[in-house]
């Protein structure tokens, strides 16, 4: 194995005490950049390149991959404690996070997301290792119509999201991509601006996200006067025992796989993944009622292929030199800064730097591991502040934040809007979730359909045997829970 | 609570002085340079800010800090230089395609309001194609795309930029047609050229550098470049009057901008272009190193601005109406009439709930209202689309009208639900005073950083907010608040230069 001997040398070129700051310094900054809203992990990386000019080419990109790693992991913290989800790969870390922290278990929660994060990380770096070649191949063949059907898959991923409200997560998915039309398109024109210079490129995400869930969540408790700190359980914090971890290893793998594979596509990779790895846990679990009321398998499938996205994203910059993600543009911008040109030719030209980044990756998510755990027992301290307290500090952080986006006071007013919004849209039984769904799925699926259908009709989409087999899928995805709905519905009404 | 006062009165004035600029004009510069940057981190013009910023520390002691500012093309990045005042410690990172969207998105910012005072690269425009594909040069392309009119694709980032501009050109003096495939980035559309799903990627030599199976097909330049000498120039093809396609960047400030800054800018210009570093840097990827000043780089932006001109009108991209209509918005008058169209939906759908559930209506209010206004939002998004539908089959009114018919049709399945009786009543208030105590407070809190600055708006709003909320331990109150000031200043306005408003009042008093 040439791979093994290469990558035994990459731990080679790291071991050392500047490598292993560099990676314990990226992985502390990673966690507070994603546990703070409004600090994307792509933010987080490129608030630290200029740091790295003075350091040695290798190193720098160590510090920024830890970064990357970390704030990753970093968002799904707030999602649970506080239910504010720093990333949108987040937003499904809190679906059921959140709900175990209401139910006095954050310990739980935040245990489970962090082994998640950290199998699903190792488990994606170990993919990215001894497949990166093949899948860049894979990628390579993806067409537009294979990215509209994997949005599209995304998309009807909201029809298990809804449960019985199938038809209010559907108009939320709807609200959702409608907004997502206002900006610029892919052929210049401009829709819904009114004018306004914010509105050029549409809504910012991340505010979106702010306001729909953390405002929202406490105007919700502000409306419902839940002024409660919620005790731990059984009067102390609980973490999860090794058995508990061992149930969810084949929810965790699963993920893992799904993350990695997904997240080599550019685009939304991260957000898509655990998007349909949830879906995927809840369809293969023996009580799927309990994903979204607080199931360890929903935080589990979550964590892990958000975490193991990482490593997919990595495959086309590594061998094709294209960004997989914003976070590894953020990369190549620094790998070119360091006179180093991301693509395949670099497994020649610089072997220290890629095996180097392999192992790097590989001794991260451990550091991740330790780091995490010493934090939880820190952020878990969170659950247990007066709310009086915690709740203007939850505006403070929110509007810090989506102003720390784009250092702009309209993302802001969007932020404010949007709790508003989510509030009164929970207040009437709407998920909100499906919302940034469709904010996040709709430009891809919009940009991909119409490029398809432009380079080759409608026909297209059922003429590539992938693009076929993906939205087959996705029908049937819509259509059984659907049915079953239906057919729940009608049962107990016969033995009434 | 007089101590308390004082204290947080002294706090903010503290923060106020350290937030607020400096004046003292005998030395320049006396303070960071922010550097704006109009696109997210990892692009070329931001690798350029950053490699600058590198750079200079070798002849300047100035520290520079860049300041990344996407969105609307540039227009985003150009406001905050416009807003900053016209001290030269505000400076612009820009483009060609900064010119291009001005130009065709008839924005608020005229390039004319700021001094362009240095273009320091030239990076010529060329045709890249798959070396693994069975057309891979100009002569076959053309030859394919002859053979089979209208259909070759070509794929490059969004429609209506510098490269679909380049890719028409060629076009016109090859006498071919062809699709424009708009990808998202430059790099989606590379990697559909290496999978064969397009013949050719418009784009600029650096783009192919660390991907082997791409190569350059023409390039536009005078004489071949040393870097690529396979690569063959569009005169050497027959092709004349493309031999000066570039890419440009430069830099920027506002308009009078005193000359004591402008002559430091020079300099330190100077002094970057002749680095070594800088120019191998640029130069192995093609790019042409220059340094031209003020007179000369207005010229070419004025010659881009025609010629962006042309082609934007000949796509339909600029429309004659809307130079009368600065804000490209819509026209008044339909407007209305479609308001009211939606207004009468309203209350037809209103009148409809209140016949059929009579007094029950009280009780269903929320239910009801919500799939009203998703109903009224689809109609209003759908109207509007008429402004830019062009009838195309895949145009850009096809999907928001898509969504907007699903959205009506789920909503009208609610609605029909609650008339039905199907849907349970409303939720109980709860206490909706605290809710609207705090919405008003956030409504006062926002408007606030912007004119009293966010220091201050913030030491009076966290005691207000967690006193509304009934605490009342004083002590505590004080040091989660100072808490608070010090971790956003120290670590959002100072590390990582979030550039927190300082108000626009404050800072009016400061300068005045």
């Amino acid at each position: 194995m040439e791979v093994l001997t290469h990558l035994i040398e990459g731990f080679g070129y790291i071991a050392g005490w500047i490598p292993m700051l560099a990676i314990v310094t990226g992985v502390i900054f990673g966690i507070l950049a994603g546990a703070m809203p409004g600090l994307s992990p792509s933010m987080g990386v490129a608030l630290l390149v200029p740091f790295t000019y003075a350091l040695d080419p290798s190193v720098a990109l160590i510090l920024l991959i830890s970064i990357y790693i970390a704030a990753n992991y970093g968002g799904s913290i707030t999602a649970v404690t506080i239910n504010a989800p720093g990333t949108a790969s987040a937003v499904v870390t809190s679906f059921d996070g959140y709900p175990l922290t209401k139910k006095g278990k954050p310990g739980v929660a935040l245990g489970i997301s962090l082994i998640a994060s950290t199998v699903g990380g190792i488990v994606g770096t170990l993919i990215l290792i001894f497949f990166s070649v093949p899948l860049a191949k894979v990628t390579l063949q993806f067409h537009p119509a294979e990215y509209f059907a994997l949005a599209f898959f995304g998309l009807t991923t909201v029809a298990s999201l809804g449960g019985k409200n199938w038809i209010k997560a559907f108009t939320a998915v709807f609200l959702g991509l409608l907004l997502r039309t206002i900006g610029t398109e892919q052929t210049g024109v401009t829709r819904y601006s009114f004018g306004i210079t914010e509105l050029f490129d549409g809504f910012n995400l991340i505010p979106i996200l702010i306001g729909l869930f953390a405002l929202s969540e406490v105007f919700r408790q502000f409306e419902a006067h839940e002024f409660e700190v919620q005790r731990f359980e059984s009067g102390k914090t609980h973490w999860p025992s090794i058995a508990e971890y061992w149930r969810l290893k084949w929810t965790i793998l699963r993920s893992s796989i799904i993350g990695t594979v997904i997240g080599i596509f550019p685009g939304a990779g991260a957000t898509i993944a655990s998007f349909i790895s949830y879906d995927v846990s809840k369809r293969m679990s023996k009580h799927p009622d309990e994903f979204g009321n607080g199931c360890p398998d929903g935080v589990a499938a979550a964590e892990a292929s958000n975490s193991s996205s990482v490593g997919g994203a990595l495959v086309p910059l590594l061998t094709l030199g294209i960004p997989g993600s914003a976070s590894t543009a953020v990369l190549i911008g620094a790998l070119m800064i360091h006179d180093l040109d991301p693509g395949p030719r670099l497994f020649e030209t610089a072997p220290e730097i890629v095996y180097g980044l392999f192992a790097s990756l590989l001794i991260a998510n451990f550091v991740l591991l330790a780091l995490g755990l010493l934090g939880s027992k820190l952020w878990i301290k969170v659950t247990q502040v007066p709310r009086e307290v915690l709740f203007p500090l939850i505006f403070a952080v929110s509007i810090i934040g989506a102003f720390a986006v784009n250092n702009s006071l309209f993302d802001v007013i969007t932020c404010l809007a949007f709790g508003i919004l989510g509030w009164l849209m929970r207040r009437y039984d709407f998920p909100v979730a499906p919302v940034v769904l469709g904010i996040v799925l709709g430009r891809i699926a919009e940009e991909n359909f119409r490029n398809a259908v432009k380079m080759g009709g409608y026909q297209i989409f059922f003429t590539r045997p992938v693009s076929v087999a993906i939205l087959c899928v996705a029908v049937l995805s819509i259509a059984i829970p659907i049915i079953r709905g239906l057919l729940q519905k009608k049962t107990p009404e016969k033995n009434q | 609570m007089k101590k308390l006062l004082y204290l947080s009165l002294s706090m903010c004035l503290i923060l106020s002085i350290f937030s607020c600029k400096r004046s003292g004009n005998e030395q320049f510069p006396d303070r960071p340079v922010k550097m704006v940057v109009y696109t997210a981190p990892g692009g070329l013009i931001d690798i350029t800010a950053r490699k600058f910023t590198d750079v200079a520390t070798k002849y300047s002691d100035a520290t520079f800090v860049v300041e990344n500012r996407p969105g609307a093309g540039g227009v985003v990045g150009m406001q905050s230089v416009l807003q900053a005042p016209a001290d030269g410690y505000t400076i612009f990172a820009g483009t060609k395609s900064n010119i291009s969207f001005l130009v065709g998105a008839n924005a608020a910012v005229n390039s004319d309001s700021l001094n362009w005072m240095a273009m320091l690269m030239a990076d010529p425009e060329c045709v890249i194609t798959n070396r693994n594909a069975e057309i891979d040069t100009w002569e076959e392309v053309v030859a394919d795309a002859k053979a089979h009119p209208g259909e070759q694709i070509w794929l490059g980032p969004a429609a209506g930029g510098l490269d679909h501009i380049m890719a028409m050109k060629l076009w016109e003096k090859s006498g071919i047609s062809c699709k424009w495939i708009p990808f998202k980035s430059g790099g989606a559309a590379m990697t559909a050229l290496m999978g064969g799903q397009g013949v050719v990627y418009v784009g600029n030599p650096r783009d192919i550098s660390g991907k082997p199976d791409l190569k350059i097909a023409a390039v536009s330049s005078e004489e071949r470049l040393p870097q690529f000498p396979d690569a063959p120039t569009f005169s050497e093809l027959g092709l004349s009057g493309l031999d000066n396609e570039i890419m440009w960047r430069g830099f920027a400030v506002k308009k009078n901008t005193p000359q004591i800054a402008l002559d430091w800018y020079s300099n330190l210009f100077e002094k970057v272009t002749g680095d070594p570093d800088w120019r191998s840097f640029w130069e192995k990827g093609g790019i042409k190193v220059v340094h031209y000043g003020p007179e000369k780089f207005r010229q070419i932006i004025e010659a881009d601005r025609k010629e962006f001109h042309h082609y934007l009108s000949s796509l339909g991209l600029i429309e004659p109406e809307m130079q009368t209509d600065p804000q490209g918005a819509f026209d008044i008058a339909s407007f209305e009439l479609k308001t009211l169209g939606i207004l009468m939906v309203q209350i037809l759908l209103l009148a409809l709930a209140g016949i059929r559930l009579k007094s029950r209506l009280f009780h269903y209010t929320g239910r009801i209202l919500f799939p009203i206004f998703f109903i009224s939002l689809s109609l209003f998004f759908w109207m509007l689309s008429a402004r830019f539908a062009d009838g195309d089959a895949y145009g850009p009114a096809v999907v928001p009208r898509l969504w907007a018919f699903l959205l009506t049709l789920c909503s009208l399945i609610l609605y029909l639900k609650v008339l039905a009786g199907k849907e349970s009543e409303d939720p109980k208030p709860g206490r909706l005073d605290i809710v609207l105590r705090f919405i008003v407070l956030l409504m006062l809190y926002i408007p606030a950083i912007k004119f009293i600055g966010y220091f201050i708006s913030t030491i009076v709003f966290l005691p207000v907010a967690m006193w509304l909320l009934g605490y009342r331990n004083r002590i505590a109150i004080i040091v989660i608040t100072i808490a608070w000031m010090l971790l956003s200043y120290v670590l959002f306005f100072r590390i990582l230069h979030v550039a927190l408003p300082q108000g626009i009042l404050i800072s009016q008093i400061w300068q005045g």
